[in-house]
């Protein structure tokens, strides 16, 4: 076969093209794997990110709970202790007023003041003083400067002072050292309590 | 010989005195130890009802009641702008010093600085004439407010025989002497008025100037006139609050009085933050210089609710009489018709219609008589008015309720919100079916003049195919767009450019919150031109989906937010470029 | 009135309802807390309505129940309800009358304070202005909520708001300050299982201990729920404005409150409203709500989201429609969404915050996000009606134009609202599914967003389908 050349120009042509795209294509390829490879690198990364961040999230939430319930048990449990020594403080000091003399010229000014102010409560002195046992006596001498009271035999049980009840029973008001405790209870709590260090404005 | 009594009975705002035969109707009393502001409203034998416009926490049987001998007034005089009031008049900026961020009780307060001075210039001099309403001068009270020192309506009059050379007085100095029957009190820069009694006038006249808001909805298709009465009724989140404050804003009045009538505090904080930033767009001014607000929000006492409505109409009156234009704004008087009903109701009133007392209807119509243009008493000739507009808020939305259909009756523009058009953000929702507008012919003469010619044809026109889009919405509904012939579908087309480009309008945004009149009558030139010229391209065998195409199409719907008041030759550009567009579509046919 | 009081009284005339009528009374005020003491001792809690000739009217908060005339008695104590309120009210859980509920002592008070609270000075009010982020988009994104509004959730029976008012609690912050709410969870008569899931989810997060929660259950009494929201408020005030927190009030369900409110209004035979509901219902809910807000030179503020369900899904019913007037906006849920499944199930045509313009744009949160939510409505709204024409003439009759807006109703629904119960998204990420939603459509149907916009954000996606 003699040389032709037309027909290797054509081979030569065709060789060269194919191996153009050949070269095109491996190129091609190369760099879609390039790409997938970053890709899906990002991928990887973003997703473990993804995890440490979620971990993070979770592990975030899970102290912030723990931290949030520790320091709420530990508040709780100093709200119970201060009630618990405010409680002391209020029975020490109804032991101390229930052991007090009650002969004194003191005590009978109390009495007579607590009768005044019930006596105006009630707008009226035409009213039935009820009194506890141990101060029968005194509660009946303070009733003197009230001609329209009457002390009632039946005492009250209490720590001290008077409750008077209008003469029909429709109206009564409660003065006894107790009611007044308890009526004062809210305020004296708050000074106790920030003798303990614990008032109010700071928890 | 002042009336003092002892209260016998007490349930929430509602209080009964005996030992009260003394006592005048409409008289205001101090109630109780804490002296709370309260008003007789009724009288049977020495028992007196007073209403209490303050809380009546903790009062108690036994504690006393004193009259004052006179009835309840507001308190007329320069200072009175830029203030912001409780429904007596209390000013809430006093209030605050004195008892804090939260409204104490008890506290008393006059209205205005009397200590202040103000540059008074004399304009009456000794030896005139003069009678109730005259005018002897007047002081600057803001840089936009020309405040007038007038007789005060119930002055005998007579002769000046005393007048004081120009400078600073302060509110309490005695400005003229009158000579006259019965010694006449000398003048000073102030007087009191009773706030349930409607301030005279020499005569009334028709309205016939529109009362421009630069709401194109408002101002091209449902217009108010100044000295008119109009109500907005709408449901909750219809955009009520804010078409109220766009014409608090924007309305072409010397001064404006809003009334928060038992509605939300935040909308006052929200004017009394905006308005100081704001300027007019004629004079430049801060808007807050023409601006009272009367605030009694819903928390506040009830039955100060109910006398802030005639706080406010007072002193709209009373600027009324200068010769101004004052719009007055009440939101919302269903908030005041039921203060009404709960004092009814404690009263023990046979009720009418949805527990409303029966006096409700003769109420309201009384309220809006005090609208009107007017030329005040006294010397020299002055010419103002009073523009009402009451929102509405009707239970459930329901337009058949006492308060709305009584309203009805006494006003003549009606801007009804739909709540609908709400729901998808067509803002302001005012309907163009259900509403109307009794001022159209009175006040077309005026855009005639002033701004156009074509203006009540254009409007008539615009009109006419939102009414026809209107009965083609329910074939559409059963049928579909595509059942339509194009002619009709460019009814529909037009409507809907109508709807976006004129009748929506964005308060937020800077350009299209105010609209002038000229631009809103070149945007409206440029919907009709299109519904004119799509139909000859139609007949001239251009398809609807030609004429929907055309580019300029969305510059003319966006032109309301992009073009500004300034620039009105823009809008004339989009006109020429659309009828170039539609030049090129018939073109493009006879080449077919 | 402190000092005066203190007397008893035993004349009881009548016991109507949740009201006793006490004879004979010389000394009462208007609104003072009155103890009401049984035959067998037992201690209820009540406040005089109405005082004169004699009589006082008084509403026991506990019930009637087990009263008789005689020996029943009244002890008018001489002052109004109080709140004891102090830092130490944070981490607790008392009833609907603010009495301890969690075995723990009464909290030792800084102030007593009278729970009616005193209404805020208009003039003193700070408008609010700063974005809070929920998280949820469709919040976020449409109807944002802004410190110190008031911005109800109205539900329907069943419904899921107290998950979404859960998620908001546990989620909300604002943007750049880090600092994070107090809640404050008032039950108003619901169940048990509703308010533990509130406190669990309080508790997960790590919230409780700053959050106060006031409990009446649906057994607990009608009447207390009157009082529940006013103490509830009282201490979120006095953690706002005392202690400088940032507040975040829930109220659920108020329906139950205006339910106690006709109670009372019917034993003491006023003439009714509409459905029942007394004339002043309006004038009392607006002496709960307006106690949202914030005030000038005080750092703290209270942000209110009640929750009421709505009988019959009916928004015109006068508890919602009331409310509506008085709150600045409403978030509604609404049956369909949440029938086919979507969380959350808001109803945005119907829903509105009126004040999200002021707590949003430049320097707030972007410049584009009112225009671009504007959009979002307007499509919304014209997909729904596309949906509905659809149902009546088929697909078929449609135009390619509305085909488009069925896609981004698709998108809308399925990509932005939609989302889960403990997902959290940055406002970037709301607004960017915002701009993907609306660019399912052509750019010329944008008619609400500037171009400036439109250049900036718009992607077009093809028609889906």
């Amino acid at each position: 076969m003699g040389p032709n050349p037309q027909l290797e120009a054509t081979i030569d042509k065709i060789l060269a093209q194919s191996e153009a795209d050949l070269l095109s294509g491996l190129r091609r390829a190369h760099a879609e794997a390039e790409e997938m490879l970053s890709g899906s690198r990002q991928a990887m990364e973003d997703e473990y990110d993804r995890i440490l961040d979620d971990g993070k999230k979770e592990a975030d939430k899970v102290s912030r709970q723990i931290i949030g319930g520790a320091d709420l048990r530990a508040r709780n449990r100093l709200l119970l202790l201060a009630q618990e020594s405010i409680a002391r403080v209020f029975d020490e000091a109804a032991a101390r007023v229930r052991a007090a003399d009650r002969s004194g010229p003191e005590y009978a000014a109390l009495l007579e003041a607590l009768v005044k102010e019930s006596v105006e409560a009630l707008g009226t002195d035409g009213v039935t003083v009820r009194a506890a046992g141990q101060d029968r006596e005194a509660a009946g001498a303070a009733l003197e400067k009230f001609p329209g009271a009457e002390l009632s035999p039946d005492p009250v049980d209490c720590l001290g002072g008077v409750r008077a009840e209008s003469k029909d029973g429709s109206m009564s008001y409660d003065n006894t050292i107790d009611s007044r405790i308890e009526r004062m209870k809210p305020l004296i709590r708050k000074e106790i309590a920030a003798k303990f260090g614990m008032g109010g404005g700071g928890g | 010989m002042a009336a003092r009594g002892r209260i016998v009975w007490v349930s929430g705002p509602a209080v009964k005195a005996d030992g009260m035969a003394d006592a005048k109707m409409y008289e205001t009393v101090s109630v109780g130890e804490s002296k709370l502001i309260g008003e007789v409203i009724r009288l049977t034998g020495d028992v007196a009802f007073i209403q209490v416009y303050e809380s009546t926490s903790g009062l108690r049987p036994g504690e006393p009641v004193v009259g004052t001998g006179s009835p309840l007034s507001v308190f007329l005089g320069p200072g009175i702008i830029g203030q912001i009031y409780d429904g007596i008049q209390r000013p809430l900026r006093e209030l605050s010093k004195k008892s804090g961020s939260f409204i104490g009780r008890g506290i008393t307060t006059t209205p205005v600085d009397l200590s202040k001075k103000y540059r008074f210039v004399p304009s009456a001099s000794e030896g005139d004439e003069v009678g109730p309403g005259s005018v002897i001068g007047s002081v600057k009270e803001t840089d936009l407010i020309d405040h007038k020192i007038m007789l005060p309506p119930g002055h005998p009059g007579g002769r000046i025989s005393g007048i004081v050379p120009e400078g600073d007085y302060d509110l309490e100095a005695d400005l003229a002497t009158v000579e006259g029957d019965g010694a006449p009190p000398p003048v000073k820069m102030y007087h009191k008025w009773p706030v349930r009694k409607p301030r005279p006038y020499r005569e009334r006249y028709d309205p016939t100037v529109p009362l421009l808001t630069g709401q194109r909805v408002i101002d091209t298709f449902f217009p108010m006139a100044k000295g008119g009465t109009g109500s907005i009724p709408g449901a909750f989140g219809t955009g009520k609050t804010v078409t109220l404050h766009q014409i608090a804003k924007w309305a072409d009045a010397q001064v404006v009085v809003y009334i928060g009538c038992g509605e939300r505090g935040n909308e006052m904080t929200e004017v009394l933050t905006e308005f100081p930033h704001l300027k007019d767009p004629r004079t430049g001014k801060p808007l807050m210089d023409r601006t009272v607000l009367v605030a009694n929000t819903s928390n506040m006492p009830v039955a100060a609710r109910e006398a802030s409505i005639y706080t406010g109409v007072t002193i709209a009156e009373y600027y009324r009489d200068m010769g101004m234009d004052v719009v007055l704004v009440a939101d919302s008087t269903s908030r005041w018709a039921e203060a009404l009903r709960e004092m009814s109701g404690r009263l023990e009133e046979m009720p009418a219609e949805e527990g409303y007392p029966s006096y409700l209807a003769s109420r309201l119509a009384e309220f809006y008589e005090r609208a009107g243009r007017v030329r005040a008493s006294g010397g020299p000739d002055r010419d103002g008015s009073v523009t009402l507009v009451g929102a509405v808020s009707p239970s459930g939305g329901d337009f058949t309720e006492p308060v709305t259909t009584h309203t009805m009756r006494f006003i003549k523009t009606f801007w009804a919100l739909d709540a609908k058009l709400a729901y998808s953000r067509h803002y302001p929702s005012i309907n163009w079916m259900n509403s109307y507008s009794g001022y159209l012919a009175d006040v077309a003469k005026w855009w005639g003049a002033n701004v156009s010619k074509e203006w009540l044809e254009m409007r008539g026109e615009a009109y006419g195919v939102l009414q026809r889009e209107d009965t083609l919405k329910e074939i559409v509904r059963l049928l579909g767009p595509e059942a339509l012939p194009d002619d009709q579908k460019l009814v529909l087309e037009a409507a809907r450019m109508i709807k976006i480009g004129i009748l929506q309008q964005n308060s937020f945004d800077e350009i299209d919150t105010y609209c002038s009149p000229e631009r809103q009558v070149a945007l409206l030139r440029l919907m009709v031109r299109f519904y004119r010229d799509g139909q000859q391209a139609l007949k001239d065998g251009a398809s609807l989906e030609d004429i929907r195409a055309m580019p300029v199409v969305g510059a003319m719907l966006k032109a309301r937010m992009e073009v500004r008041d300034g620039e009105i030759q823009k809008l004339d550009e989009i006109a020429s470029r659309m009828a170039a567009q539609f030049g090129e579509l018939a073109g493009a046919k006879v080449r077919n | 009135m402190s000092g005066r009081g203190g007397v008893q009284y035993s004349r009881i005339a009548e016991i109507k309802g949740p009201l006793v009528v006490v004879d004979e009374v010389e000394s009462a005020a208007f609104d003072e807390l009155v103890e009401i003491q049984t035959s067998e001792g037992e201690k209820r809690l009540g406040k005089v309505l109405e005082v004169g000739n004699g009589k006082a009217i008084v509403q026991v908060f506990e019930g009637t129940t087990g009263l008789s005339v005689s020996g029943t008695s009244a002890k008018f104590v001489g002052k109004v309800m109080e709140m004891p309120v102090s830092e130490q009210v944070l981490g607790r859980v008392f009833d609907g009358l603010g009495r301890p509920k969690d075995g723990l002592p009464d909290p030792i008070a800084d102030r007593f304070v009278d729970i009616n609270g005193e209404p805020m000075n208009p003039e003193q009010r700070e408008y609010p202005r700063d974005f809070i982020q929920t998280g949820v988009s469709v919040i976020d994104g449409m109807l944002t909520l802004v410190r110190g509004q008031k911005l109800p959730i109205f539900s329907g029976s069943g419904m899921s708001h107290n998950i979404l008012a859960a998620q908001i609690a546990r989620q909300a912050s604002v943007v750049g300050s880090g600092e994070e709410f107090a809640v404050v969870f008032a039950a108003i008569g619901v169940q048990y299982s509703e308010s533990e899931y509130f406190r669990r989810s309080l508790e997960e997060s790590g919230a409780l201990k700053r959050s106060v929660l006031f409990l009446n259950l649906a057994d607990d009494p009608a009447i207390e729920r009157i009082i529940t929201p006013r103490v509830a408020l009282t201490v979120a005030e006095y953690l706002a404005y005392d202690l400088g927190m940032h507040v975040l009030v829930i109220l659920t369900d108020m329906t139950n409150y205006a339910e106690a409110l006709r109670e009372i209004s019917a034993a003491r035979e006023e003439v009714p409203g509409r459905k029942g509901y007394p004339g002043y219902l309006y004038t009392d809910l607006s002496t709960v709500y307006e106690r949202a807000g914030r005030l000038r030179g005080r750092p703290g503020s209270v942000t209110q989201m009640p929750i009421l369900s709505m009988p019959s899904d009916d928004i015109t019913h006068p508890i919602p429609d009331l409310t509506g007037y008085i709150t600045e906006g409403q978030i509604v849920l609404g049956r369909d969404l949440f029938r086919q499944g979507t969380y959350p199930p808001v109803n945005i045509l119907m829903s509105l915050s009126r004040i999200m313009k002021d707590g949003i744009g430049e320097g707030r949160t972007r410049a584009d996000h009112q225009e671009v939510s504007n959009q979002n409505y307007d499509a919304y709204s014209r997909a729904q009606e596309v949906r509905a024409l659809a149902g009546i003439v088929g697909k078929a009759g449609l135009t390619g134009l509305d085909l488009q807006y069925m896609g981004f109703g698709d998108d809308f629904e399925g990509g932005f609202l939609s989302q889960a119960v403990d997902e959290n998204r940055t406002i970037e990420e709301t607004l960017a599914l915002q701009w993907r939603a609306v660019s399912n459509l052509p750019k010329a149907e944008l008619t609400k967003i500037k171009d400036k916009f439109v250049e900036q954000h718009y992607k077009e996606r093809r028609a889906q389908g």
